[in-house]
């Protein structure tokens, strides 16, 4: 778990630096939350978990949000894409752009509902509904492209001899 | 599946709810654990940061100053300095003249020039739209402190809430955590200038019949000592008094571009409140 939790780190790293030196002020996507739910519909959940914990740590420490804020909303990102992936079966990448949709979404609500509580901002303030609306359907976009990289990654990784500890049994047909 | 592995999912979650839930309780209560935590991560992460942005910059400078255009370039720049300068000088001329007709002598406007003050690159923001904070490149070691403010050539950007050895967290004036007590300048009017998120403010605690139009400039009232007397905030751009309620809708502007910040000043003293006359 150590290698591809490393990989999937400097991804997340690299978005980072990217939001921050490229993209921002005109362009605000939720690069990380789009890795970390990919990263979630793979077999590994202590994989996931241990992504959220890095992602959500990155986030919040440079924001003025108590730490904390986004790593326990993210856990709503992990728990869609688990939940997807065990009930709906989700193998086509339109799908699962929708479930990214739904999970950014829910992620939102969460968040919103979290600075309410803590009083950091009255609940679904309606000046930033419209940026926030853009940011997640821009995000949920970028879906596709999103799982072509995590299989990059993980090809990537088994190149260098990485195999997941329980990685399924391709499908065979009876009769073959 | 064995009892251990049936059990080894719940517990994970279990675990990591409560460790979120205990990072965020920690937090509330300004843990210094978890502001060591914070600034680790912005120890280990922002020079990476600081290094590409200064290749960027060099490639751009590289590109900007040697090969497009170089001596109407630098020619731009110094005018646009120099237009900056005049701009930020006519802005302290109205305010000097202002207190001289309201016999206001013990107006020391040389004291706050003379402020002692410390300067800083811009290395990082926060790229969500939840906070509005920049990590600049002066920290503990430098002498930055908790609460100073962070000033641009524009105006005022906002102030230190986090310190880290080598960096430090300051919160912009947009954030929406950020209040301070402010008044217009042709007026005298004063309300409490907060942060609406995004690149706004607003005036808040105006009454209706208080004179504010668009255009007038908001300064840092100087009352409770968080930012300077009379450094600029910013601009009214749209003033409400059609909404109900007692009190004005106003929309401040900031004058400094709060999302292209490069170079900032850090005034190195803490409570400017305690010396004012």
């Amino acid at each position: 778990m150590i290698a591809p939790l490393i990989a999937f780190s400097l991804v997340g790293l690299i978005f980072f630096y990217v939001q921050n030196l490229v993209l921002f002020p005109h362009v605000h996507l939720r690069l990380l939350s789009l890795l970390l739910f990919y990263v979630s519909l793979r077999p590994s959940l202590t994989l996931a978990l241990a992504l959220n914990l890095v992602l959500g740590c990155l986030e919040d420490s440079y924001a003025t949000t108590p730490l904390g804020l986004h790593l326990g909303a993210s856990l709503v990102l992990v728990a869609v894409a688990r939940l997807s992936r065990r009930r709906l079966l989700l193998q086509q990448l339109g799908f699962q752009a929708v479930a990214s949709l739904a999970a950014l979404a829910l992620q939102e609500v969460c968040l919103q509902m979290s600075t309410f509580i803590l009083g950091y901002q009255p609940f679904f303030s309606p000046d930033l509904i419209k940026v926030h609306t853009m940011e997640i359907l821009g995000t949920a976009f970028l879906g596709p492209l999103m799982h072509l990289l995590v299989q990059g990654v993980e090809n990537f990784l088994r190149r260098l001899g990485w195999r997941p500890r329980s990685e399924p049994m391709p499908y065979q047909p009876f009769g073959e | 599946m064995s009892p251990q592995g049936r059990y080894r999912i719940p517990l994970l979650i279990a675990l990591v709810l409560l460790l979120v839930f205990s990072v965020l309780s920690l937090s509330l209560k300004r843990s210094p654990v978890l502001k060591k935590v914070e600034g680790l991560v912005i120890s280990l992460t922002a020079p990476g940061m600081e290094g590409l942005q200064y290749l960027g910059r060099s490639v751009k400078q590289l590109w900007l100053g040697y090969i497009y255009l170089v001596e109407v370039r630098r020619q731009t720049v110094e005018l646009e300095r120099q237009l900056e300068e005049y701009r930020q000088r006519e802005v302290r001329f109205q305010e000097a003249q202002q207190a001289l007709t309201r016999l206001e002598a013990l107006l020391d406007l040389k004291r706050q020039v003379a402020l002692p003050v410390i300067g800083a690159r811009v290395i990082a923001y926060d790229p969500s739209l939840w906070s509005r904070s920049a990590i600049i490149d002066q920290g503990k070691v430098q002498g930055v402190k908790e609460g100073l403010p962070v000033l641009a050539p524009q105006g005022i950007v906002g102030r230190v809430v986090e310190v880290y050895p080598e960096y430090s967290k300051t919160m912009l004036i947009v954030d929406r955590k950020s209040a301070a007590d402010a008044m217009i300048q042709r007026t005298r009017v004063r309300g409490i200038l907060k942060g609406k998120g995004g690149n706004r403010c607003s005036l808040e605690f105006v009454p209706k019949n208080a004179d504010v139009q668009v255009g007038d400039l908001v300064l840092a009232s100087g009352l409770v000592g968080l930012y300077p007397k009379g450094l600029v905030f910013g601009k009214v751009t749209a003033a409400n008094k059609k909404n109900p309620g007692v009190f004005q809708e106003i929309e401040v502007t900031s004058s400094a571009d709060l999302s292209a910040l490069e170079e900032v000043l850090v005034v190195k003293v803490a409570n400017l409140a305690l010396s004012e006359p």
